[in-house]
């Protein structure tokens, strides 16, 4: 006879043995699970604590962050307050005016939002900006009117707070609309109109600093996300001319270095156009980046859109739904949502290669930390600043990468 | 006419004369010739490979003819993409594998064609989705996501998208196919209630009891072409091909 195997009494919920939960559970899972992996924690635990000793000694004690200090200002706009730049008067109201929009864009995006990233973000970046105002040294001859500005930042928050709160303008589109009317009445402030009292023009060959890298990065992000769109539909498209132009276009900017092209931007397209033609090589170079971060980013949509399954068009199609609503309701989001980490990705990376425009004679951060610490003064603290620049790249960076997780959290409702 | 208990019209609203098709060398249909009247609930079965869905698949012209002439609901099946489109609005379809849009929820994914292809106001298509959803079984549903619905419920939601559209003619390609056995039960009660509320059917099946309670004729798809197309009792009881008991002897 084959031995009973059933049970009579339901099976008992018993709670798990005490070595798989809580902190001892987690250690023994994670750290101490087989002879190699204990011994690879003790060897890596010695080796943190060595680089953590040696590491921190150097920041609080061995490290002359002086240099840091006297850069000041310089960091955030390079030469563009200078005597040169701005003869005879005080510019450095105008990208304070720029930061002061900014926030309130933070603010309304947070009364939007109502609460969460956004609204540390916002309460982040405008504690941040007034802090500078109680900076002890001074950002390029810091007066009691810039202290005040920066001060301002903090209203300018709650202003924006307020009005995505309390007024119908609370809504996304027009928080669009406010950013994109944020950008561009930046731009002027920077460049100045003639004619103008205490608007007087400011050539943008002395823009810099991180403004620098943060206009090229914000342009570039906000228009290679579109093109780039277009690009890969294009490059899908059933139209034989259509799809040609558009492969021939990423593949002749994923092709060449980024460096190179550049280049070519200042020397070889000036040559396309008569010699009094007005000229910008800031705006070439923004040309230049958004569309090298087009292409590849055509590649990464266009990688989101072959991944979907063709039921999902045929279904749309089959509601009657014409083509181009097929894409834009039913395709694209979908797409979009699959590759958001290599569209940040490709953000990222974008924000990072805006200091290659030191190569055509611009000066953003990097370059003025590398001008300084070509200083006799300075030429021991090439470790510092160099430190210090990372950490600024890291707080932006990982910023756009904190964000991106919380939308990926937030689409993912429902996913799969 | 009456049969099966739902009445058929001597309308017909789907005509095929001789249609052909072809992927590259491979000749999926090799002159189809029937049609299908008002009211009719039409099953076909087939062996796999055999055009069942290709067909089914030509008549909201999601795969296109190359010979021959389907007409649908009065209007002939060209590249004229008006016709199509006119085409796809009275002709709903539901699918193997949902196809429910992911990104939307239930009641987005019913209201979505007739808000931006019927221009219906929202307010009345999500009536009309709620109406819906409460014929399918599910209007507690209508706010999750698709993923968050079992096989046999999202089955069901996609039957009420395509209802939302207010079809006069119904495809179904092996709606049941992909299910467990207790979600099937649930999809066919839903197609039996719309077989019985007059609607034109024709669905790709292999519930051959479904079929045999149902369908007003079965039709057999072999290698491309029809090989049988009988009225159920006559179909299981009194096949005339060969090739028919073969295959009801592999399936039952």
């Amino acid at each position: 006879m084959a031995a009973d195997t059933t049970q009579n009494a339901a099976a008992q919920v018993l709670p798990p043995p005490r070595t798989e939960v809580g902190v001892i559970g987690w250690m023994h899972a994670n750290l101490f699970s087989s002879r190699l992996n204990s011994a690879l924690t003790v060897v890596s635990s010695a080796l943190l604590l060595v680089i953590l000793w040696y590491g921190l000694r150097w920041i609080f004690w061995s490290a002359d962050w002086t240099v840091v200090e006297r850069v000041g200002g310089l960091f955030l706009i390079g030469s563009y307050n200078t005597e040169l730049a701005c003869p005879g008067q005080n510019c450095f109201w105008r990208p304070q005016v720029s930061l002061l929009l900014v926030t309130a864009l933070l603010g309304m995006i947070w009364g939007i939002m109502g609460g969460g990233v956004a609204k540390r973000i916002a309460i982040l970046a405008a504690v941040v900006a007034a802090l500078f105002a109680f900076l002890p040294y001074s950002l390029d001859d810091m007066g009691w009117d810039v202290r005040f500005l920066l001060l301002a930042n903090l209203p300018s928050t709650a202003l924006g707070w307020a009005v995505a709160r309390y007024t119908p303008l609370g809504q996304p589109r027009w928080a669009v609309a406010w950013g994109v009317a944020v950008f561009l009445i930046t731009l002027v402030l920077q460049r100045g109109l003639p004619n103008v009292p205490g608007l007087q023009p400011v050539s943008v060959v002395y823009w810099g600093g991180l403004t620098l890298n943060l206009i090229l990065a914000v342009g570039g992000i906000s228009l290679s996300l579109p093109i780039g769109i277009a690009l890969a539909l294009g490059r899908r498209s059933n139209l034989p001319v259509v799809k040609l132009l558009c492969v021939v276009f990423i593949e002749v900017f994923r092709g060449v270095p980024l460096i190179t092209l550049l280049f070519m931007s200042q020397t070889l397209v000036p040559l396309a156009f008569p010699e009094n033609f007005p000229q910008n090589s800031l705006f070439r170079a923004a040309v230049v980046i958004t569309l090298f971060s087009s292409a590849y980013m055509a590649e990464n949509i266009r990688g989101g859109l072959q991944a979907l399954h063709p039921g999902q068009a045929e279904a749309a199609r089959a509601l009657g739904l014409p083509g181009w609503q097929t894409t834009l309701l039913i395709s694209l989001p979908q797409a979009i949502r699959n590759v958001i980490p290599a569209i940040v990705g490709q953000f990222i990376a974008l924000f990072k290669d805006t200091s290659l425009v030191y190569i055509i004679g611009m000066v953003d951060i990097v370059e003025i930390g590398r001008v300084f610490i070509s200083r006799p003064e300075y030429l021991a603290s090439a470790r510092e600043m160099f430190v210090f620049l990372a950490v600024v790249f890291w707080v932006f960076c990982y910023g756009m990468s904190y964000v991106s997780r919380h939308i990926e959290r937030n689409l993912g409702v429902g996913e799969r | 006419m009456t049969t099966n208990g739902h009445t058929v019209t001597d309308e017909e609203i789907i005509t095929c004369r001789d249609v052909h098709k072809w992927y590259g060398n491979f000749h999926a249909l090799r002159g189809v010739t029937t049609s299908v009247k008002k009211g009719e609930v039409v099953v076909i079965i087939g062996p796999s490979g055999s055009g069942k869905s290709t067909f089914i698949r030509c008549i909201n012209r999601l795969e296109q003819h190359q010979r021959g002439d389907i007409t649908v609901d009065g209007i002939e099946l060209t590249n004229d993409v008006r016709n199509i489109d006119a085409i796809r609005r009275d002709v709903g379809m539901v699918f193997q594998s949902f196809n429910l849009f992911p990104h939307l929820t239930v009641m987005n994914n019913i209201t979505l064609a007739p808000i931006k292809v019927r221009h219906l106001p929202a307010k009345e298509a999500e009536d009309i989705a709620m109406e819906l959803l409460e014929r399918v079984g599910i209007p507690e549903q209508s706010d999750k996501y698709p993923a968050q619905l079992s096989g046999g419920q999202q089955q069901r939601v996609a039957i009420a998208r395509a209802l939302a559209m207010q079809p006069n003619i119904m495809l179904f390609d092996e709606p049941t196919s992909a299910l467990d056995p207790e979600m099937i039960k649930e999809v066919l009660e839903v197609m039996r209630e719309l077989a019985e509320s007059q609607m034109t059917i024709l669905a790709v099946s292999h519930e051959l009891g479904f079929a045999r309670e149902v369908a007003d004729r079965i039709v057999m798809f072999d290698e491309g072409i029809i090989v049988e197309d009988q009225p159920p009792d006559e179909f299981f009881n009194n096949p005339r091909h060969e090739r028919v008991k073969h295959f009801l002897s592999q399936i039952l």
